[in-house]
């Protein structure tokens, strides 16, 4: 399992000699000499920005003045301040419909591209195609899909006898316009399980098949469990991204001139938005490093509960 | 190869020429026409004078020029905004005082004045004054027999009137529509004797005046149908340009500002439209505009204030200001100018537009620290309600308690 | 493992093109809607690209026009020209190919480095840095997004591309886990016969791993490039002046000017989105490749 395997001992060099040892002192300095590029970006982009960020939190701190202390304030007027739940609640819509969505729809994707038919590579490569595309680039074509006079969707829905929506115009559609923004670049996610599938050893299916059983059997008693380290993982990737889903939404929202937007009633602001506006457009610095470790809290715990969780359901190779 | 990108990047502040002349650069919101107006005058101040060469960029993005003068290196040392951002930003020391540099502050209109100032010092100072009336498209009003309102009942009836659908139902014309999201809305508070803030502009969502127009306003809104209405507004063309709705005759009415007396003849022509001032609910409330100025100022962080401030008093002149407001279709901040309106008679419906400053109702957004949270959050609100989702009376109360947590 | 070949195969020949002539067999009626599937799946996703690339051709009439037509009534050439005009084009794709070339470079010379550190050489911290390397990935970005941004702010290079470089030379932590793993998988022996025979351990590192860990490296410096190529955020917090701005940027401030060029607006987007265009199909295999180990997305 990709993420659990670097923490395991058997592949780092265990040192056989005892520390203090010449060559061990050597070594150690060339360890640190190779390393040294990251050991400076670890201390400077992540060891004191931490730090400082969770100091912020408790300030009132706008920039241009020196930081002023205030305790607790900044997360006493989180919790009571509407926009900070609108925003979480926004965050969580997107998460908890998105990633089992993003997951079924990557592995559906990832079923059809496994199929033994011809110009498989050319599918697949046009399947991935839209997760290279510029994600600014992609939320003004999906704008423009999604446009309710001259957009494709709705065009399309009209084909079935549907009157398609005022995507971004509704509150309630612009939720589901990020989502289908999103769900078009799950070309990785595919890739990834598309791998998994053909690693799962043939023999297993025939002898299901020999056994009776049918596709769907196939799949819950053979496929699911051999790709559930695959799907932990990609869980979990997935997840972390709908956490922070910022330029999806960002650029959906975006009004002229470039005003800080919400999207209609508040709709599209998610937790990452609106700690930028808090940071750059209100200048809220210290309210703003409050949210961002609200964030990595969260972030850190809905992980730990998914791992909690893959016990019961992710099938290991060892038993 | 490295270098030269790198180096190129950084002297966004100007810099300073061998024959004592100072580059400086003025990023503005203006664009297209308007900036191209702004453009020959800064060519003229550059070939009066060799001291300070100005360079304009048009750069209509307001989050950018926050950006720029929140770092410590800025791309400009002048630009421009309207009047009710002062307030914040001098609280915050965004913007150098303007005292100490030679500048005649003597003839402006003193209302326009006031929000330039904050904690005893003007930090800004306005070259063109804004009001906003009910403008109206008369072929319209004549085809459907529609007479021009004078209370805000008749001015129901009358966007209703002037809405019209096709067989599916779908929105063709609009009666009554929005220049910006949420203009309409935060503008009508006070033909019901509402107001956004109180006498020292802190937040007051929750006054009466602003619960009534909501309302009002969701009344109007439902009868025809949010949906509906999103719809046919998602389908709006550029504003100002030959697809703005209002010019190209989708919209009946809407509340905008005197700068469209010069776009329309230029963008539209043989657009016949009218002015009236909003109506009122009660008399007491009628003839209610929203007064605005657009404001130059020098950022803290420029590194030019110098020349940056020599270019600012040439910009508030009698002469530069004449030339940009009358090409701009804009009212001019100075008394004299003003009172000598002969120089503004070619634009359309200008004198409306001008009489409306004198206005006892007439009102000025305010400038507190706290105005651009709020108005953010007045925007959600004003969606909430356009949309159905709230009733006024709840999305307001959340703005409520959103203010005690705004920066002060 | 897909080749370049393969990618350029023309398009599939269809079995069932004359499905009516003999009773088709249970396979092949099975063949069929599997063809039928996957190339609907490729479509779906193929579509929006079309409309992207049609709607740049078009007039203004055709491009406002309902219903929408995804074949242009008129090709032209007049939304390039108008993009061209209103948006520096050629500056902005400078400006970011610029950015994104210096950050490869950073990560081509800091991610091996620190990668050879953790995976071949004997030491206490490579352990501890592992576990380090691990965290920073999973850290979101906004944590540390403000404290960054007040450091480059106090060191005046707010507005200049540093902000946006110097990190790729510091080492990213995927792409030094990437080719950490890569590394796993090369025989100490190779590196101990280098060793005995007196070379450095720095000369070690150029002549004998280096080598070795290229198609790791030429991933990473994909990946870095299209993240670099692709990146809004950080050049939304950091360019402020026009002239410096990347692709990304340029489009979104002129979005914010004409909310509804959509001629144009797709015209830019279609020259903005060629050059990743053209990285993918020349390094599909290291795309794929990449992907597939799971180190990202």
């Amino acid at each position: 399992m990709s993420l659990r395997r670097p923490a395991s001992a058997q592949t780092i060099p265990s040192s056989a000699r005892k520390p203090g040892d010449r060559s061990s002192r050597r070594a150690l300095w060339l360890g640190l000499a190779f390393a040294s590029p990251f050991i400076i970006g670890f201390l400077f982009l992540f060891a004191y920005p931490i730090a400082a960020s969770a100091f912020y939190s408790f300030t009132d701190f706008n920039l241009f003045q020196t930081p002023r202390w205030v305790g607790l304030d900044n997360y006493s007027q989180m919790f009571g301040n509407p926009t900070f739940w609108q925003s979480l609640g926004n965050t969580l819509y997107l998460t908890v419909i998105g990633v089992p969505l993003a997951i079924i729809i990557s592995l559906a994707g990832a079923h059809l591209l496994n199929f033994p038919v011809k110009g498989q590579p050319l599918y697949r490569a046009l399947v991935y195609l839209p997760s290279i595309v510029p994600i600014v680039v992609g939320g003004y074509l999906w704008r423009w899909l999604l446009n309710t006079q001259y957009g494709f969707l709705n065009y399309f829905l009209g084909l079935f006898g549907i009157d398609g929506p005022a995507w971004l115009q509704e509150p309630d559609w612009t939720k589901p316009a990020i989502l289908l923004m999103t769900f078009w670049t799950v070309g990785g996610t595919t890739i990834i399980y598309l791998a998994a599938l053909k690693d799962v050893p043939q023999e297993l299916y025939e002898a299901a098949e020999i056994d009776g059983a049918g596709a769907w059997r196939r799949f819950l008693n053979v496929t699911w469990p051999m790709i559930s380290p695959v799907t932990l993982f990609q869980v979990i990737v997935t997840l972390i991204a709908f956490l922070q889903i910022f330029t999806q939404p960002f650029i959906l929202a975006q009004q002229r001139l470039n005003t800080p937007s919400a999207g209609p009633g508040g709709s599209m602001l998610t937790f990452a938005m609106s700690l930028y506006q808090n940071a750059f457009a209100f200048l809220k610095m210290g309210y703003a490093s409050g949210m961002a470790w609200i964030l990595f809290v969260l972030t850190l715990v809905i992980t730990l509960i998914v791992l909690a969780t893959s016990k019961k359901w992710v099938h290991s190779a060892n038993n | 190869m490295v270098i030269a990108p790198l180096a190129a990047c950084s002297t966004g502040g100007g810099s300073d020429g061998s024959q004592g002349t100072t580059t400086i650069t003025f990023s503005y919101l203006w664009s297209g026409p308007e900036a191209e107006s702004l453009e020959k005058i800064i060519a003229d101040y550059n070939a009066s004078q060799s001291e300070v060469k100005v360079i304009g960029v048009s750069s209509p993005d307001f989050q950018k020029q926050l950006t720029s003068m929140s770092s410590s290196n800025g791309s400009f040392d002048i630009s421009d905004n309207f009047g009710d951002v002062v307030g914040s930003w001098a609280s915050k020391g965004i913007l150098a005082p303007l005292d100490d540099y030679n500048i005649d502050m003597s003839g402006f209109v003193p209302s326009s004045l006031t929000q330039m100032k904050y904690g005893g010092k003007t930090y800004s100072l306005p070259i063109a004054i804004h009001s906003q009336l009910l403008m109206y498209n008369k072929k319209m009003f004549a085809d459907a027999g529609v007479q021009v309102p004078t209370t805000m009942d008749e001015l129901a009836d009358a966007a209703l009137a002037l809405t019209k659908t096709d067989a599916d139902g779908n929105i063709t014309q609009l009666g009554l529509g929005e220049a910006a999201p949420g203009a309409t809305q935060r503008m009508i508070a006070a033909a019901f004797g509402g107001s956004w803030w109180d006498k020292d502009g802190q937040p007051t969502p929750l006054n009466d005046g602003n619960i009534q127009a909501m309302t009002w306003y969701q009344n109007l809104v439902n009868k025809i149908g949010p949906d509906k209405i999103a719809k046919f507004v998602a389908g709006y063309g550029q504003y100002q340009s030959d697809q703005d709705p209002f010019f190209s005759g989708k919209l009946a009415m809407r509340i905008d500002g005197e700068w469209n007396g010069v776009g329309i003849p230029k963008v539209a022509p043989g657009l016949e439209w009218g002015v009236i001032t909003i109506p009122g609910a009660s008399p007491q409330y009628k003839d209610t505009t929203e007064v605005t100025a657009s404001t130059l100022f020098i950022p803290a962080n420029s590194k030019h204030k110098e020349a940056a401030a020599k270019f600012l008093a040439y910009m508030v002149s009698p002469d530069a200001m004449k030339a940009f407001t009358v090409a701009l279709g804009n009212m001019p901040a100075l008394t004299s100018l003003l009172d000598s309106s002969a120089d503004y008679s070619a634009i359309e419906n200008f004198s409306a537009f001008a009489d409306a400053l004198k206005s006892p109702n007439a009102y000025a957004p305010s400038s507190a620290v706290s105005a651009g949270e709020y108005m953010t959050d007045l925007n959600k609100a004003f969606d909430s309600i356009a949309s159905g989702n709230e009733t006024p009376k709840k999305a307001l109360e959340q703005v409520e308690s959103r203010v005690s947590s705004y920066s002060k | 493992m897909p080749t370049i070949n393969a990618t350029v195969s023309p398009m599939p020949q269809v079995d069932a093109r004359a499905p009516g002539k003999r009773t088709p067999s249970r396979h092949r009626l099975r063949q069929i809607r599997r063809y039928t599937l996957v190339i609907l799946l490729a479509l779906v996703f193929l579509f929006p690209l079309l409309t992207m690339v049609s709607t740049a051709f078009k007039l203004p009439s055709d491009v406002f026009h309902a219903p929408p037509n995804l074949w242009p009534r008129e090709w032209t050439l007049a939304n390039f020209a108008e993009a061209f005009d209103q948006i520096p084009v050629w500056r902005y794709l400078a400006n970011t190919l610029f950015i994104s070339g210096m950050s490869v470079l950073g990560t081509v010379l800091a991610c091996p480095l620190v990668a050879y550190a953790l995976a071949k050489v004997r030491w206490r911290g490579a352990r501890p840095l592992l576990i380090i390397v691990l965290a920073t990935m999973m850290l979101p970005p906004q944590v540390t997004m403000i404290p960054i941004f007040l450091i480059w702010n106090g060191l005046g290079a707010v507005g200049t591309y540093l902000p946006l470089i110097i990190p790729a030379f510091l080492g990213t932590p995927f792409f030094i886990f990437l080719i950490r793993q890569f590394l796993l998988g090369v025989p100490d022996e190779l590196i101990e016969a280098a060793r005995i025979d007196g070379a450095s351990e720095f000369r070690t590192y150029a002549t004998i791993v280096l080598p070795i860990a290229r198609p790791a490296i030429i991933t990473a410096a994909i990946f870095q490039f299209m993240w670099a190529w692709t990146d809004f955020l950080n050049p939304l917090i950091y360019l402020n002046d026009a002239s410096t701005y990347t692709l990304s940027i340029g489009l979104y401030s002129f979005f914010g000017q004409n909310t509804v060029a959509w001629g144009p607006l797709m015209a830019a987007c279609v020259l903005f989105t060629l050059p990743a265009l053209l990285l993918f199909l020349l390094g599909q295999r290291f795309f794929i490749g990449g992907i597939s180990t799971g180190a990202f997305k």
